[in-house]
């Protein structure tokens, strides 16, 4: 249910602040995801960082806007993701956490 | 090549204790931490309780940088329709405080400051790539290219630990032993907060919902406590079930922030920080697997948090100081073999932290997989005033409350009371066995001493 006032994800992230990495730190094997039937990681991840792409049968997936939660390494059924913390002090700064 | 006593890695309330305790103890000391600042990879879902620590530091009313002081605790049971709610206002509180809210990226950089001030080197922007091993011993960490080495590491590096993985001692994170957070900070006028949640200046109030058999899922939860000038609101729920049922949990946090009793609370709020957090559940990693050759999990990387009750802090600063104590004791031996280190245990032992991970684990037990029975009997619990709510005497099937509080009660009172019944009996029975196998022991032992005695 989204209400009158009720913000998108995408509004909700831009109050988070993030040190982007160069070098990615969750790597998706998408090859895998075209006979994935479930795909949880759509639904799991707060900051919606997986979608699915209709109109070319493929996942569009984005490590920049991570908060590093890590529940998508948790319920991925093929082990499609490699999943590791970010380096060098970069990633996700929670101020008011 | 470059060699100290002790690597821990994580500066959250585990690592920082056991720095902490190490230094003091004057036992060289490294404390890694992957973010810029302590804490600032942290979320935090309740409020903080301040026990072990103000026994750490007796002088933390000094700069402590707290948020509020909690004095009221509203525990509630949430299905939705219904909420059951225990309130607990507690006004000795008001002036020896315990509780608090905090931003963790405060907190954890001053708790980390007082390490480093006893002497601990804190080296943050650290991020451990991987364990150095000789003969399957641990004797330091891989950071990036740069190697440090180290008699013992402690690995107090959160859930996904990266020192119990590498060390072999965590071999898998269960997705239905986990819970993942949601949390938004709102903004809201000092003024607005006191005035909504009944509370004075620089008092706080945290409320814990409990959700059972709400919407599709069958347990998860609310919290809502006030910051100075902010309410963090969060959701969380077990990960297996959000897979299982296909909840987007997010979608679940906006919902809730229409539902009446949440939305009074925080309306006319806007957001400061959107955050998510993920952590275990109860009785995820065996005692026996918390020690190994040179290595020690302390903390959430070892599953020795009160996830449960919702107390992660103490807890885990409760494990980093016994893990400080085993490891002074390897220093004195001189030896840090998992033979020696498997003191921890006997540390652990004599705080609650076994019995902790015990119970929580039995909770947890509880509501994993079709298990749903605690959910139910919630639920249940939580209907118990629904004749209440739809009194019609015209109708021949109405039961008058007073009745029905009764029945739901004797379905609470009858296994209780078969348990009371039958546990002493058990129990007293294992005590008379025991007790006789003592005594026959005793005999044999006398009669061979005696047997000795007479053959000399």
């Amino acid at each position: 249910m989204s209400g009158k006032n009720s913000m998108t994800v995408d509004e909700k992230m831009s109050t988070v602040k993030i040190k982007i990495d160069k070098e990615a730190h969750i790597t998706v094997n998408k090859e895998l995801c075209k006979n994935c039937t479930d795909r949880p990681c759509l639904i799991i991840c707060a900051a919606e960082n997986y979608k699915w792409d209709e109109k070319s049968d493929d996942l569009v997936f984005n490590y920049e806007g991570c908060l590093e939660c890590g529940a998508c390494r948790l319920i991925c059924p093929l082990n499609a993701i490699s999943w590791s913390y970010p380096k060098h002090g970069c990633g996700v700064k929670f101020r008011f956490g | 090549m470059e060699k100290t006593t002790c690597i821990v890695v994580g500066a959250g309330p585990a690592g920082s204790a056991c720095a902490l305790s190490l230094s003091r103890k004057g036992i060289d000391t490294i404390l890694l931490e992957r973010g810029r600042t302590p804490g600032e990879k942290n979320v935090s879902s309740f409020v903080l309780f301040m026990t072990e620590l103000k026994r750490l530091i007796p002088e933390w009313e000094e700069d402590l940088p707290v948020e509020r002081n909690v004095v009221r605790t509203d525990q509630a049971i949430f299905t939705g329709n219904d909420i059951k709610m225990i309130t607990s206002y507690n006004y000795d509180k008001i002036d020896d405080p315990i509780t608090f809210t905090a931003f963790r990226r405060r907190f954890d950089a001053w708790f980390a400051k007082k390490a480093k001030d006893a002497g601990a080197e804190l080296i943050t922007g650290m991020t451990v790539t991987d364990l150095i091993k000789d003969k399957g011993r641990v004797i330091g960490v891989r950071v990036g290219d740069e190697e440090l080495y180290a008699d013992v590491v402690v690995g107090a590096d959160g859930y996904y630990s990266s020192v119990g993985e590498k060390a072999g001692l965590i071999t898998e994170w269960d997705p239905a032993r986990c819970t993942l957070g949601v949390k938004e900070v709102l903004d809201l006028p000092p003024e607005v907060i006191n005035e909504r949640f009944q509370v004075s200046d620089g008092l706080g109030c945290e409320m814990g919902l409990w959700h059972y058999n709400y919407g599709k899922l069958s347990f998860g939860g609310t919290t809502l406590y006030t910051n100075t000038d902010s309410v963090s609101l969060g959701i969380f729920a077990r990960v297996g079930e959000l897979k299982e049922k296909n909840v987007k949990l997010h979608d679940e946090l906006d919902k809730l922030k229409q539902h009446p009793f949440i939305h009074n609370f925080i309306e006319g709020s806007t957001l400061r920080e959107y955050q998510a957090h993920i952590i275990s559940h109860g009785g995820r990693i065996k005692p026996e697997n918390l020690y190994g050759d040179g290595v020690l999990l302390c903390g959430e990387a070892g599953g020795l948090m009160d996830t449960a009750s919702g107390m992660g802090v103490p807890t885990c600063m409760t494990s980093g100081l016994m893990a400080a104590e085993t490891i002074d004791l390897a220093v004195k031996k001189n030896d840090f073999s998992a033979g020696t280190l498997k003191n921890y245990l006997k540390f652990l032992d004599t705080t609650s932290m076994l019995d902790m991970v015990h119970e929580s684990k039995r909770y947890s037990d509880s509501l994993v997989g079709n298990n749903a029975g605690r959910a139910n009997y919630m639920a249940d619990i939580a209907d118990s005033y629904n004749n209440y709510w739809n009194a019609d005497y015209m109708s021949k099937d109405y039961h008058p409350l007073f009745l029905n509080l009764y029945l739901k009660a004797g379905k609470f009172f009858v296994p209780s009371l078969i348990r009371w019944i039958v546990t002493p009996i058990v129990k007293g029975f294992s005590l008379y066995k025991k007790t006789v196998e003592k005594i026959k022991r005793k005999i044999r032992s006398r009669f061979y001493e005696w047997k000795k005695q007479y053959d000399s």
